[in-house]
């Protein structure tokens, strides 16, 4: 089975690429003409339904338990997916759903800006380079982003979301104090090892981090995806839309 | 049990997990991992549209009373990704699709199995919604 074949040689393959072990030299790292890691490119990334898990490839490496706060559990524990999960109604799903999602992205880079193109919904994102945080911005979905380079690594600051979505498919809380870190670093021609921090003081006691591997798809070509389309969960009753 | 497409409640693995399709919504938001169904019948129709193809199918229990189907499948771009069409199904196939029922009790079905008569699995993958990869014991 041609899809079981693809899996099981990404299987194979990406435990030599896993975050931290042995990264290619710096030499391999393709950069910009200003001198920065150039993280352009279509990435395939893994899909991320729970961040507790870690995948068996090692491509991505959770934390199997949440520090949640007495809040942030009850938010866990009372949540069902049959009262409305959001997405079903094609709302956005966010950032770090988004990040989570399957679907490829693109990304595009110039001195100012890094762009984070999601084939999931066809959303994207915007992220000014060493600019400050909007002041008194409307909280968004995908919250307010700005980059700065630390060193080799792109580091993306995100705050004043809505608090309307959630982390994971499966549903893991968080609130709109949440905080999140996002850290990029391209270390070979072929991949990206990603981190991201949760800081959430009102979902979780510390911030926790989840990592992940990369893997440019210079084969592949970003398509269109609409949600709407034919959404017949939702236009058929299937699915109930979101608490409002 | 009189009906083809009968709720199985026997443990019978469905389709190793192969590859993730679905994350335009949570498994648990519209589909009930208790209720595992198998489907054997003709297809009437494919949906090869986002966020999900949709196939329908017709099936007949034993007096030959026909009823109507439809199931989720994956996102037509990771279909194409790994090497489907609209065309690998097509208006008459006969198909043996495993999955499970949704909540609300319809004639509707999340695939998580799509066979031809040849054992040929179309559309392949499972679906990482949350959802179950296989059928859990006792079910």
């Amino acid at each position: 089975m041609k899809v079981c074949t693809v899996t099981f040689a990404i299987a194979v393959l990406l435990p030599a690429m896993v975050l931290g072990q042995g990264s290619a030299p710096s030499a391999a790292v393709p950069r910009t003409p200003d001198g920065k890691p150039d993280l352009s490119g279509l990435w395939q990334r893994p899909y991320v339904p729970d961040m507790t898990k870690t995948n068996k490839d090692q491509s991505q490496i959770g934390i199997a338990d949440l520090p949640f706060t007495d809040a942030g559990l009850k938010a866990w524990k009372s949540y069902d997916a049959a009262n409305g999960d959001y997405t079903g109604s094609c709302l956005p799903f966010g950032l770090m759903r988004s990040m989570n999602s399957p679907d490829p992205i693109q990304i595009m880079q110039s001195p100012q800006y890094v762009a984070l193109l999601y084939e999931q919904n066809t959303w994207f994102h915007v992220i000014p380079i060493d600019k400050p945080h909007h002041d008194g911005a409307t909280p968004t979905w995908f919250g307010d982003s700005v980059g700065h380079w630390d060193g080799d690594t792109f580091v993306v600051d995100t705050v004043n979301f809505n608090g309307r979505t959630r982390l994971d498919t499966i549903g893991h809380p968080h609130s709109d104090a949440l905080h999140v870190i996002e850290r990029f670093t391209r270390t070979d021609a072929k991949h990206i090892a990603y981190e991201v921090t949760i800081d959430d003081p009102r979902t979780f006691t510390k911030p926790w981090t989840n990592k992940r591997t990369f893997t440019l798809r210079p084969d592949w070509e970003i398509m269109e995806y609409s949600c709407e389309e034919n959404n017949k969960d939702l236009y058929e009753g299937h699915i109930k839309p979101p608490p409002r | 049990m009189r009906l083809k497409q009968a709720v199985l409640v026997a443990g019978i693995g469905l389709l190793a997990a192969c590859l993730p399709l679905v994350a335009h919504h949570s498994f648990a938001a519209e589909f009930d991992s208790t209720k595992a169904i198998t489907l054997q019948g003709v297809v009437t129709k494919l949906d090869w549209m986002n966020p999900h193809i949709w196939i329908y199918l017709d099936t007949k229990d034993d007096s030959g009373a026909v009823a109507h189907w439809q199931c989720e499948g994956g996102p037509p771009n990771t279909l194409t990704r790994n090497g489907w069409t609209k065309d690998s199904l097509k208006i008459g196939d006969q198909v043996n699709i495993e999955g499970f029922r949704s909540k609300d009790g319809s004639n509707t079905c999340n695939a998580r199995s799509v066979k031809l008569p040849n054992g040929k699995s179309v559309f392949a993958g499972s679906a990482e919604d949350g959802g179950p990869n296989k059928r859990a014991p006792g079910q």
